[in-house]
């Protein structure tokens, strides 16, 4: 062990994991995290199940992760199974094997975890007694290209449902069938999809025809679950303090679920209507219980975009009180810029005042609207000047390229903007203004599925990096106040390809994963070759998946999963967007998007306002 | 009652990968879980008033590793060590404690540590051909090891750092190593180098199945002394 790097992330033991005898429990459930133990202790969603599933008496939920490249070669050296860090017990000994998908680029060590642990990789493989392979997580979406290795996914929010899924298998336990009538059984509650119980046909052109049930007793579309009141279900405070630092080691506290703004690129944006909140009182609570029992030094609000929650004020207050008398920081990310967040940055961070980041997307107005961003040069222009008058002198840009409707113009936009910040910023009284630096990173827009965007082809390769060198010599040319930082091109594509896949590309992943494909996401383990190499293989073109414009009349292979949003809403933001013409939030009123069914969060509220579905959808 | 404190803790192997900085991590949010009223520095980024005696390495396990902590306001001895426990994950435990009167700061002090080795050979050793090794070993005047240092590797000649070493059977290829080596903020030999060391100029391949540290010193005048008793005075 001491050859390997941090063995601290293959011990366990650490403060506040469950211990429970594995003997006295009916269902022993892995929780697997496909990426490092540093990656996988950062996720709330695996800190929220842990806590769910361990709470019930029956049920001894543990923890693994991808080891890391040193340490597999260990466990293969040594001829040792991958096993769990709670009692170092082997996956394929568990009742239940879940995976969390939380991007594609992770899918490659799904494989080699199931195979570390003694799993079959396919799921037609598995017999009598072994594990149940499950999966869940914003990727499940699209479950399609892993619908060949995982026995069935849940999908959307797993509070609930995966307590329903432990119940249905003790039922399925004592009634003493087959491995089949588990799967039948679980097809039968509400946001479980068994993809063994569904075919999918093909037209000649490789596009999908039709998913269908393979018996009627199976349900035609999968509907996403979701949670309600978010006051109503557990939250865990007791969380898991790692020994070895992870990359998000602090407490994190979940504001809200959803977002109000419907970017058009976003997939948070849509997968998760409608809002809803927790209360700021509730929040509080769970602030204090977290740090009496966890001992951290730090507390971050977690959401996709903390100035829309509306009990921020409220909160804030009680939790600088709190914080400043137990000595620790509190840390509020994805602010939007405005007197309000500045006075709260300027009470809280007590360091120095180090970057900032803003997140424009588009380097032009045209192009903003196309993706419904909502903000404005004035706006962001004024941010910055409020940032900089405050003391920030260093400030981080996003944008993506390759956005629908994009030209050069567009992408000259993107140093433009730097440009005029910094000239703009010049002129602010003191030292910040001439002191301001900007880092501009831009990512490759990848086209994900339910969203506007989901028929849109991804920008070429050559494109992007045409794209990509064009403003790196243009910013070189005309500053040296501005870094500029670009994403890989490649693994964008291959993203692209993962997200929106069939399930035939099931077999491309297997190709790429026997030909050494792991850790994908990581640039010094990431082979765009050997992957090129599978698809040729498999008889698969990436372009098929990536940059193909899909017409709306075709179906798209996730269309039998019910996500709550509709597919003739997404269609019209679609049109709307070649307008560019903008959509309201649901802040300000409903665009009867189809996330009203669940009745719940801002829906309602909105309602209560006097705001009837689908009224003036345009601004 | 005491408000300055230096105490004792151990170590054992479920914990023992944890690396130095973790440890210090892991003490700090163990004060917080205890409640217990660490003082704080001053500044823009506070840290609690806690200096270890030296930093443990990832592999050791250890019965006497010393700490000096600070708090706002007196607690008795054993409440400090009984809630300090009870923020602390199982396998590492506070000891004892004294109440730490003089100024000087535990780091500074420590200056040599005794360790138990245990290893495994190729083959079956004698006792005899195993001391024979030591002593041959002992007999140079100038051992040098390349050792890692903040301006890279370097060449150290650790023979002055070992103070004593021998070794007793414990099975028929096994041997339990006692050295005493100097330890410290000054001249520190660590157990994974002295090892190292050994394979080199005996060219004896060892497997490693144990490292513990025994004790830390600090001196005065020649004289070996337990932290504590300088604590004293």
């Amino acid at each position: 062990m001491l050859s390997v790097e941090k063995p601290a992330k293959y011990t366990g033991n650490e403060w506040n994991m469950v211990r429970k005898d594995p003997g006295k429990v009916d269902v022993r459930f892995a929780f697997c995290f496909p990426d490092d133990y540093e990656i996988g202790m950062s996720h709330l969603g695996m800190k929220i199940l842990y806590h769910v599933l361990n709470k019930r008496e029956d049920t001894y939920c543990e923890r693994a992760f991808a080891p890391w490249v040193d340490m597999e070669a260990l466990l293969r050296e040594k001829g040792l199974p991958l096993y769990t860090l709670e009692t170092f017990t082997p996956l394929c000994e568990f009742d239940m094997v879940g995976f969390t998908l939380q991007y594609e680029m992770s899918y490659t060590n799904i494989l080699n975890m199931l195979e570390l642990g003694g799993i079959p990789v396919w799921s037609r493989d598995r017999t009598e007694g072994m594990p149940f392979v499950i999966a869940g997580g914003p990727c499940a979406c699209n479950p399609e290209p892993l619908a060949d290795f995982i026995d069935f996914f849940v999908i959307g929010e797993g509070e609930e449902v995966t307590l329903e899924i432990i119940d249905a298998y003790k039922q399925w336990k004592q009634a003493g069938e087959d491995r089949q009538q588990f799967l039948k059984r679980v097809s039968r509650i509400e946001g479980v999809y068994v993809p063994s119980l569904y075919q999918v046909f093909y037209y000649e052109d490789g596009t999908v025809m039709d998913v269908l049930p393979v018996s009627a007793d199976v349900p035609d579309t999968v509907k996403r679950r979701i949670i309600k009141n978010l006051d109503a279900v557990d939250f865990p405070d007791a969380i898991i303090v790692p020994y070895v630092g992870t990359v998000h080691d602090r407490i994190m506290l979940e504001l809200f679920r959803g977002c109000v703004r419907g970017c058009r690129f976003c997939q948070a944006g849509f997968i998760y209507r409608p809002v809803r909140e927790r209360s700021h009182e509730k929040l509080f609570e769970l602030a204090k219980a977290s740090v009496e029992k966890t001992g951290y030094e730090e507390i971050s609000l977690v959401s996709l975009s903390t100035s829309d929650y509306s009990g921020l004020p409220d909160l804030c207050n009680n939790l600088i009180e709190y914080t400043e008398k137990e000595k620790v920081s509190l840390a509020v990310p994805s602010l939007r810029v405005d007197n309000f967040s500045l006075g709260l940055m300027e009470k809280i961070s007590k360091v120095r005042k180090s970057g900032l980041t803003f997140a424009p997307e588009a380097g032009t107005q045209r192009l903003r609207d196309v993706i419904n961003k909502g903000i404005t040069d004035e706006d962001l222009t004024s941010s910055i000047r409020l940032a900089v008058a405050g003391g920030w002198t260093s400030v981080k840009l996003y944008f993506m390229l390759g956005l629908p409707t994009e030209t050069m113009e567009d992408v000259e936009g993107i140093d433009d903007m730097a440009i005029n910040l910094i000239e703009t910023c010049r002129t602010i009284p003191g030292e910040s203004g001439k002191a301001l630096r900007i880092t501009l990173s831009t990512s490759c827009f990848v086209p994900k599925p339910f969203t506007p965007f989901q028929w849109e082809p991804m920008d070429s390769m050559e494109n992007l990096m045409q794209k990509q060198y064009h403003l790196k010599d243009r910013i070189k040319k005309r500053t040296r106040k501005v870094e500029y930082n670009y994403h890989e091109a490649k693994l964008s594509l291959l993203e692209a390809v993962l997200a929106r896949g069939d399930r035939r590309v099931g077999q491309v992943i297997h190709a790429a994963w026997k030909k050494g494909c792991k850790f994908d996401g990581w640039d010094e383990f990431f082979s765009f070759e050997k992957w090129m190499e599978a698809f040729q293989e498999c008889g698969l073109s990436p372009e098929f998946y990536a940059n193909r414009k899909r017409a709306y009349s075709e179906v798209l292979p996730w269309d039998h999963i019910d996500m709550g949003v509709s597919k003739e809403f997404l269609k019209k933001e679609n049109l709307k967007a070649h307008e560019g013409d903008l959509t309201r939030n649901c802040a300000v009123g409903c665009s009867n998007c189809g996330a009203q069914v669940y009745g719940t969060g801002i829906c309602i509220k909105a309602k209560q306002r006097g705001l009837g579905y689908g009224q003036d959808a345009e601004i | 009652m005491a408000r300055m404190l230096r105490f004792k803790f151990s170590r054992d192997e479920s914990l023992k990968y944890i690396a130095h900085l973790d440890v210090l991590r892991l003490f700090e949010r163990a004060t917080k879980r205890a409640r217990l009223p660490v003082a704080y520095t001053q500044g823009f980024n506070p840290r609690q008033k806690l200096v270890f005696g030296l930093p443990m390495s990832i592999g050791l396990t250890s019965e006497a590793e010393y700490a000096d902590i600070e708090l706002e306001e007196e607690l008795s001895l054993q409440d400090f060590i009984s809630r300090m426990n009870e923020g602390l994950p199982r396998g590492i435990r506070v000891l004892e404690a004294v109440e730490q009167k003089n100024k000087g700061n535990i780091m500074n002090q420590i200056t040599a540590a005794r360790y138990e080795i245990h290893l495994k050979t190729p083959k079956a050793m004698s006792l005899y051909e195993m001391d024979t090794l030591i002593q041959s070993l002992l007999e140079r005047e100038d051992i040098s090891v390349m050792k890692k240092t903040k301006k890279g590797p370097r060449p150290v000649n650790i023979r002055p750092m070992i103070y004593t070493l021998s070794a007793l059977k414990t099975d028929i290829d096994a041997f339990c190593l006692e050295a005493f080596l100097s330890a410290g903020a000054e001249n520190n030999l660590r157990v994974d180098l002295l090892m190292e060391a050994f394979e080199q100029e005996t060219g004896l391949k060892v497997s490693i199945l144990r490292m513990h540290r025994k004790a830390l010193y600090t001196s005065t005048y020649n004289e070996w002394k337990n932290p504590f008793e300088v604590a004293n005075g």
